[in-house]
């Protein structure tokens, strides 16, 4: 199969930098995989799960927090704030931090409080779930 | 009267010797913390790098040029000041203060302020404030920089200031720290639109460029803050290096005192016993 160059960046450092066979992750509108010779492109990134597959055929999962994704003349970039791999993810923590946004979400005082606990029971349900399909 | 001139070098050199114990400390805590501050920028400049391209990439398209993130307006300047939370790092908190002083050159200006000593400076001249909270350099994590992306893009577009100037320090090497500044709003460039054509946008353009930018603001904070701190471990080093290097050439030197003040309290006592036991 033909690959495009990848880079996967976060502010903690370069998670991904190579050839890749394909790129699928989920943007605000839903799902979408990229090809080698795909269009210039540029998505915004939900909460979910990333999968990469490298030229050397690994096929990886991963939990992203948002983000962006940019296609340009062939060159795919993604920038997040949080990208782990499914054997990375610290599911002690994840778990925890489920349980501590659920009880966050029930104590809400306004709605400000109230959406930043659904994000972060949100950001911990899709660790929990990235890490399962390890 | 000669042994009570050696009790005052004694003291002066136990007195010597406790600062340069802390001096030491300090300087050994400097250079561990400076090992993690250096991982961390390196890790932080490629994201950093990442979003500038694509800005870049997204700002060809031709209706952005009127989102108002790219035309320079009159009006006032925020100047995003980075130092440190603590001082006796040399030259590190006043050299970002100094340059901040002449960008701003005496105009009115308002500042944020990331780092101790930085709010502490500013309040302490009266200087317009964004932010009605403190942030301390050490305590900024990604989710921090967001917070402060969201205060200063919100100013920017109900323009409350027309420019933003982010002034930090730049960690070149462990010996060399630079004082730097960079112009984060509005953005550079111009926005033309390349002959490739446009791509494919998920969302409206405008919008997406808004994000693009909010999180690219959040980025270069974040990242300028670990540049910052790598800086000051760095500065912290070498002037608690050449403390230790003072300290130890005043405790040869006060050594050389007492042995000469301890010599002529002997040849004295020598002289005494010498010329008692001649006039027997």
């Amino acid at each position: 199969m033909n690959k495009f160059p990848l880079k996967i960046s976060t502010p903690e450092g370069v998670k991904f930098d190579g050839g890749a066979v394909s790129l699928l992750v989920k943007c605000t509108e839903g799902d979408v995989e990229i090809l080698a010779g795909h269009t210039d492109f540029v998505g915004t990134l939900a909460t979910g799960r990333a999968r990469v597959r490298s030229e050397d055929g690994n096929e990886r999962y991963a939990s992203i927090s948002g983000g962006f994704i940019v296609v340009k003349g062939g060159e795919v970039m993604l920038a997040t704030d949080a990208f782990e791999y499914a054997d990375e993810i610290d599911i002690e923590r994840a778990r925890a931090a489920k349980e501590n946004a659920e009880r966050k979400i029930r104590n809400a005082a306004n709605d400000v409080d109230l959406g930043r606990a659904e994000m972060k029971l949100k950001r911990a349900l899709n660790r929990i779930k990235v890490y399962e399909l390890k | 009267m000669a042994g009570a001139s050696m009790n005052d070098i004694k003291a002066r050199i136990k007195s010597v010797e406790s600062t340069m114990q802390i001096t030491k400390a300090m300087e050994l805590v400097a250079t561990s913390k400076l090992r993690r501050a250096r991982e961390r920028v390196e890790a932080s400049r490629p994201f950093c790098t990442m979003l500038g391209k694509m800005i870049d990439t997204v700002k060809g398209v031709a209706p952005l040029a009127e989102t108002g993130w790219f035309s320079a307006n009159e009006g006032k300047t925020l100047f995003i000041m980075i130092a440190g939370d603590r001082g006796l790092a040399g030259g590190y908190n006043s050299n970002v203060f100094r340059l901040t002083e002449m960008l701003a050159g005496g105009k009115e200006a308002i500042y944020l302020p990331i780092g101790k000593k930085a709010t502490e400076y500013l309040r302490h001249r009266g200087r317009e404030l964004l932010l009605d909270y403190d942030i301390l350099a050490g305590d900024v994590r990604v989710g921090t920089a967001h917070r402060l992306s969201r205060s200063v893009c919100d100013g920017y577009l109900e323009g409350k200031f027309t420019r933003v100037v982010l002034v930090y320090t730049k960690f070149q090497s462990m010996m060399t720290q630079l004082p730097v500044y960079e112009e984060l709003l509005p953005l550079g460039g111009e926005s033309t639109s390349d002959a490739a054509g446009d791509p494919i946008f998920e969302e409206e353009p405008e919008e997406m460029l808004e994000r693009i930018v909010r999180h690219y603001v959040s980025g270069v904070i974040y990242s300028a803050v670990c540049e910052s701190l790598a800086s000051e471990s760095g500065a912290r080093r070498s002037a608690m290096n050449a403390a230790n290097k003072n300290a130890g050439e005043m405790i040869d030197t006060l050594m050389l005192k007492f042995n000469r003040a301890r010599q002529a309290v002997i040849t004295q006592e020598i002289t005494e016993i010498v010329s008692g036991a001649e006039a027997l």
